[in-house]
């Protein structure tokens, strides 16, 4: 028997007009005029003097979700993917097109959803339940594993405004995950609460998983994606680029990042006064490739462009593991490198040491810093590596692995006083 | 203003859409712009009736905590209001109160008057309050209004028991008339109502309401006989004035309670019909408007 559909997208697309909120055009006559209009059943407000630049958070977006499948949804920042999730949980209407979803939707954007910060933990995991659309026999069936999941019983009478923003996560992700939807979103939330709490919700999710639940799940953490997922859906400027396994997905999510502005970085790249132009990554000899074996030597090349004459910036090089982890960062200043001024078009080359990372896939993630000041010249993410090696994998041996001494001492002073302690002869 | 056009006409239903509807366990929603203009869903409203108590609650809960006197101030709010009206306009202004004692006249039309503008103000102001649900999380958005516009009635009813204890002390006794009260708090609730459906979502687009409204409010108190009776409005002019629904209302509830006169019927009429036409209305624009609330907000 083929599996039952969950959700199924015909051309979702979702428009606002660029300036549309809260500028000197708008005023109530407009509104009420166009409000009139649309009341009469002739929406179409006409072209003319109101028009202004429209842009599409999400254009056409067409898909099948079978129930049970765990979906990533992966893009740059304001690629799609919040709107996405908010059609799909009803909360924004789409421009056009449609979806039909089958079964109780539980979605989780963002934080805090619908706390209320003078209301005891008590009382707003009724308030939040009811507005999931959970009965109150229901919550009170579940309170005690809501509240055990989120680890907050001694705190389950205090008003939530006085809950670190850790708790209020546990809380919100427990009582969405407690809903037992048919169909989970997931937007970013795992982000926030600390790493004993976010493998907690992963194995949570898993056993939602198991129970045919489906889940839809954003993220800029691919290592989250591919423990999560089978299938990515890769949108980029509301379009879907990708939608298929999860190994080629992010592999062409990242080829699309390739020179993009680093995750964490608010800025304009225009604004920048050094722009990141190629980043090659080869062994000594100058052959390119990707995958490192462990202990090997890498030569990045960095090409790049300033435009100002800058007087000796400290260039750094950070190794940033699948989960946001920097794990090893070179700096010129660090290594006493003095580049000089530059201005223009330049290229500098980094001879790694002999990689000592464990068996990981690594994003480079590059950036330019005038000295003293620490101005940020440049941020940008450049090209992802693997290290190769059968044994030292994150799981057994943590960041890096290097070896290191060992010499068993006073074995045969421990061996008497073990017996001793024991009352029994020496051997 | 952009988002309020309409979308072209979805295409058909696809291949997709029929598989999924075919077979299926569980229920399906569709999601899609638009929907007609007397579509008001008011099924979805019924579905969420747990999440409309329990905002109620929620209502009634935070409006007195943290306040060291508590639902005390229930008490004190109409008392003080009272008192000052009796000094201010009964003794040095010398009003006239249709020979009933001023306190006991004022009171009868504090009672509604507070609930009203109270309601009003809640179900107006009440969806930006929340915009942290209205972003985040789908529920039928007509349950905020709603949920503004009951929670007051606690107030209200304790108010009421107060009024009660102040009428024994003037010597006015209550009589069988009060039990045309209830239809008249249900025409007030329904007032409120419709006057929170169109200025919520105004509201949502326009900030102004909310520092229009503490205005609008004192306006309207002035502009309906709460401090004055209405047999101080010159005779001719008496239809015009009965146009003001609290009229009706605040002269329902004296005749209600002071047991003074005839009922009158045509101000009466006048405020239930333009509560229907306001409610009707602001039904229609309320669920027009609702699907960019997350957007506007």
């Amino acid at each position: 028997m083929t599996k039952e559909i969950a959700i199924c997208a015909e051309g979702l697309s979702k428009r606002y007009r660029l300036g549309s909120a809260g500028t000197a055009h708008d005023s109530l006559r407009d509104l009420l005029a166009s409000g009139a209009r649309a009341l009469m059943g002739r929406g179409r407000t006409p072209r003319g003097n109101s028009q202004r630049q429209a842009f599409f958070a999400l254009r056409d977006a067409s898909f099948e979700i079978l129930r049970g499948e765990n979906v990533g949804i992966i893009g740059a920042n304001g690629a799609g993917k919040s709107t996405l999730l908010k059609i799909l949980s009803r909360i924004v209407e789409p421009t056009s097109g449609r979806a039909l979803v089958a079964g109780r939707v539980g979605a989780l954007l963002e934080v805090g959803t619908g706390f209320h910060g003078e209301l005891t933990g008590r009382e707003n995991i009724y308030l939040y339940g009811a507005i999931l659309g959970m009965t109150q026999r229901e919550i009170a069936a579940k309170f005690d594993a809501i509240v055990d999941f989120a680890e907050i019983e001694q705190f389950i009478d205090t008003p939530v405004k006085r809950y670190s923003s850790g708790m209020y996560v546990r809380l919100a992700f427990s009582v969405a995950a407690h809903l037992r939807p048919d169909i989970l979103l997931l937007d970013e939330v795992l982000a926030v609460g600390d790493a004993a709490f976010q493998r907690k919700c992963m194995n949570f999710a898993r056993e939602l998983q198991r129970q045919e639940a489906t889940i839809l799940f954003v993220s800029h953490n691919m290592f989250s994606i591919k423990a999560m997922c089978t299938r990515v859906i890769y949108l980029q400027s509301g379009r879907i680029e990708y939608d298929g396994p999860t190994d080629p997905g992010i592999e062409i999510y990242e080829r699309g990042a390739h020179l993009s502005v680093v995750p964490w970085s608010k800025d304009n790249p225009d604004d920048w006064a050094v722009e990141l132009t190629d980043i090659e990554l080869s062994d000594q000899a100058g052959k390119p490739k990707s995958v490192f074996d462990f202990g090997e030597r890498m030569k990045i090349r960095l090409r790049f462009n300033a435009r100002e004459r800058l007087e000796a910036p400290n260039v750094m090089v950070a190794f940033v593991r699948s989960d946001g982890v920097a794990s090893n960062v070179y700096a010129t200043d660090t290594d006493k490198f003095v580049m000089g001024a530059v201005d223009g078009e330049g290229t500098l080359e980094l001879t790694t040491s002999p990689l000592k990372l464990v068996a990981e896939r690594y994003v480079i993630h590059v950036l330019f810093r005038m000295r003293g000041t620490q101005r940020l010249l440049c941020a940008q993410v450049g090209r992802s590596f693997h290290v190769r090696h059968e044994e030292f994998d994150p799981l057994n041996y943590g960041v890096f692995h290097e070896g290191g001494e060992w010499r068993l001492a006073r074995a045969r002073k421990f061996d008497e006083d073990f017996c001793e302690s024991r009352n029994v002869a020496a051997p | 203003m952009s988002v309020l056009e309409e979308a072209p006409p979805a295409d058909g239903p696809g291949r997709g859409t029929a598989a999924l509807r075919g077979r299926n366990s569980l229920p399906i929603t569709e999601i899609r712009s638009g929907r007609g203009l007397f579509d008001l869903d008011l099924g979805a409203v019924w579905r969420f009736r747990e999440l409309l108590t329990t905002l109620i609650v929620r209502d009634i809960k935070v409006l007195y905590r943290q306040a060291a006197l508590g639902a005390a101030w229930a008490v004190f709010q109409p008392i003080f209001a009272v008192a000052i009206f009796t000094v201010v306009f009964g003794n040095f202004a010398r009003i006239p109160s249709d020979g009933a004692p001023y306190a006991v006249f004022a009171f009868a039309a504090v009672l509604p008057w507070t609930y009203f503008a109270e309601a009003v103000r809640r179900s107006s102001l009440g969806l930006v309050q929340d915009a942290e649900l209205v972003r985040k999380v789908y529920f039928p958005r007509l349950v905020m209004p709603l949920a503004s516009v009951i929670a007051p009635l606690v107030d209200l009813a304790i108010a009421f028991v107060v009024l009660l204890v102040v009428m024994v002390l003037y010597g006015v006794a209550p009589t069988w008339r009060l039990i045309a009260i209830p239809p008249l708090v249900l025409v007030t609730a329904l007032l409120a109502l419709s006057l929170g459906l169109w200025l919520g979502p105004l509201n949502v687009r326009f900030r102004d309401v909310k520092h229009t409204l503490p205005f609008l409010l004192q306006v309207w108190m002035y502009a309906s006989p709460v401090i004055y009776p209405l047999s101080l409005i010159p005779e001719h002019l008496r239809w015009f004035y009965s146009l003001n629904p609290m009229v009706g209302v605040i002269e329902g509830f004296r005749w209600a309670l002071l047991s003074k006169g005839d009922p009158d019927v045509t101000a009466l009429a006048i405020g239930a019909g333009m509560t229907v036409v306001l409610l009707a209305g602001g039904l229609i624009f309320f669920r027009r408007m609702e699907r960019f609330f997350a957007d506007l907000i």
